[in-house]
């Protein structure tokens, strides 16, 4: 059954070159939902970790402000972590995996991050 | 209420779960203990999960501001079969259908892992009762791998995550102005007094048990609070009979050999002690047939939590 989440992430895949799509909750690492390559995607707890050992090492090094996206590149893929803003309510990321041969990476980065509030719309 | 020889045998609430899932089950399953909860089904599916160990639904939108308590009491007036109250909420564009999904998953997630850190209790089926659904609902064996994944990732040199929630985490000296705190964490360091436990900071803040206790653990590492130095208490009361100055009692100057006379200890005594009063035709000591009463009385709760259920979790 499809859920809202699935339907929105679903959306997402409409850009060129992105492969799997999930909205994953960035303390618990739960993964409320995914569209399209689950793999892809990435692990929900693995991104989760990961994006808060970045944010943590980040201010500890004297970074200000919270952290927005985290850019990962193979030689084959992109994986993308995105902060969704929220109103309230513990942070979420969406997390997507790129195909390098199809996607344009600033150009599916700049429409994930203009997208990501329609997430959760 | 049908249910089948396979979920009146069901060895624990897991296997119960699966077995609910399989024939398609609606309704409530009562869970006792402590904190116990209710879990409910709807097509063999967890629709909702609610328990005194996490906040609800409702805690965690109306806590933290995210919909208004005039436009909540109007949505439910307006809306009274709560299980079509989220589709009113969505309707009435107080909030988005996809987030009211993330809200009420995560709220399913949280109570489970609650109610898991919690001494086993037993259970009872009952008929549906209307709630805030989650959705199209948890499959029940996704719910167990995550609840059991949490509990290992809590699981560390405090003991088990049951403990963990019991300590009453202390900030330390300037903590709060440490640089390059996220606002999250800024939040559960400005909640943690000494006196709060990781469920009440989460209740406090409307945000998941499990949540808050990662929060916590990832302030300690960096040194912004430390846990209560005494450990985890046991959740009761001491029962202990009070020990008045000039009576002997086991470990007190008498049995210790300590001189009974001595400056510090008579002084010492003298502040923990109440002072004595004449009760007609009582005790001479009120805290005397305190001694008595109390472990009576607390040994009757205690049964009475372990054997009101129907199995075992």
């Amino acid at each position: 059954m499809t859920t809202a989440v699935d339907a929105t992430l679903a959306r997402l895949l409409d850009s060129p070159g992105i492969t799997g799509v999930a909205l994953v909750d960035a303390v618990t690492g739960l993964t409320y939902g995914v569209a399209g390559d689950a793999d892809e995607a990435g692990n929900g707890v693995e991104c989760a970790e990961f994006a808060a050992l970045i944010a943590e090492r980040l201010g500890r090094a004297g970074a200000e402000g919270e952290l927005e996206s985290v850019i990962m590149t193979s030689t084959r893929r992109h994986q993308v972590l995105l902060a969704v803003g929220r109103p309230v309510g513990d942070p979420l990321l969406l997390t997507a995996g790129m195909d390098r041969e199809r996607a344009n990476l600033a150009l599916a980065t700049r429409n994930l991050g203009d997208r990501a509030a329609e997430v959760l719309a | 209420m049908t249910t089948t020889g396979t979920t009146t045998d069901a060895r624990n609430l897991p296997a119960l779960l699966q077995s609910l899932h399989d024939q398609g089950f609606t309704g409530t399953v009562r869970v006792s203990g402590s904190p116990g909860g209710t879990i409910h089904l709807r097509g063999g599916l967890i629709g909702a999960v609610e328990t005194p160990g996490a906040p609800t639904v409702t805690s965690v939108l109306l806590t933290p501001g995210r919909i208004d308590d005039d436009s909540w009491l109007a949505a439910c007036a307006a809306e009274r079969d709560t299980d079509r109250l989220g589709g009113h909420l969505v309707a009435a564009g107080l909030i988005g259908a996809a987030e009211l999904e993330v809200v009420c998953t995560a709220a399913v997630f949280d109570a489970a892992f609650a109610m898991a850190i919690g001494p086993p209790g037993g259970w009872t089926l009952d008929d549906p009762e209307p709630t805030l659904l989650a959705g199209s609902g948890v499959e029940p064996r996704r719910l167990t791998e995550e609840t059991t994944r949490r509990i290992a990732r809590l699981s560390g040199p405090w003991g088990a995550p049951g403990e963990l929630a019991r300590v009453r985490p202390v900030p330390v000296p300037d903590a709060g102005l440490r640089r390059g705190l996220s606002d999250r964490h800024r939040s559960v360091l400005t909640a943690v007094n000494g006196r709060r436990t990781a469920r009440d900071i989460a209740f406090t803040l409307g945000r998941g048990l499990y949540a808050v206790m990662l929060d916590l653990i990832r302030l300690e590492v960096q040194g912004l609070i430390r846990w209560e130095t005494g450990g985890p208490s046991d959740g009761r009361p001491s029962t202990a009979p009070r020990v008045l100055p000039g009576r002997d009692a086991p470990g007190g100057p008498a049995a210790t050999g300590a001189p009974a006379g001595s400056a510090d200890s008579t002084a010492s005594a003298v502040k923990a002690a109440p002072l004595p009063k004449r009760t007609p035709g009582g005790a001479a000591w009120p805290g005397a047939v305190r001694a008595r009463q109390e472990p009576a009385a607390g040994g009757d709760v205690f049964s009475a939590g372990s054997s009101g259920g129907h199995g075992s979790l």
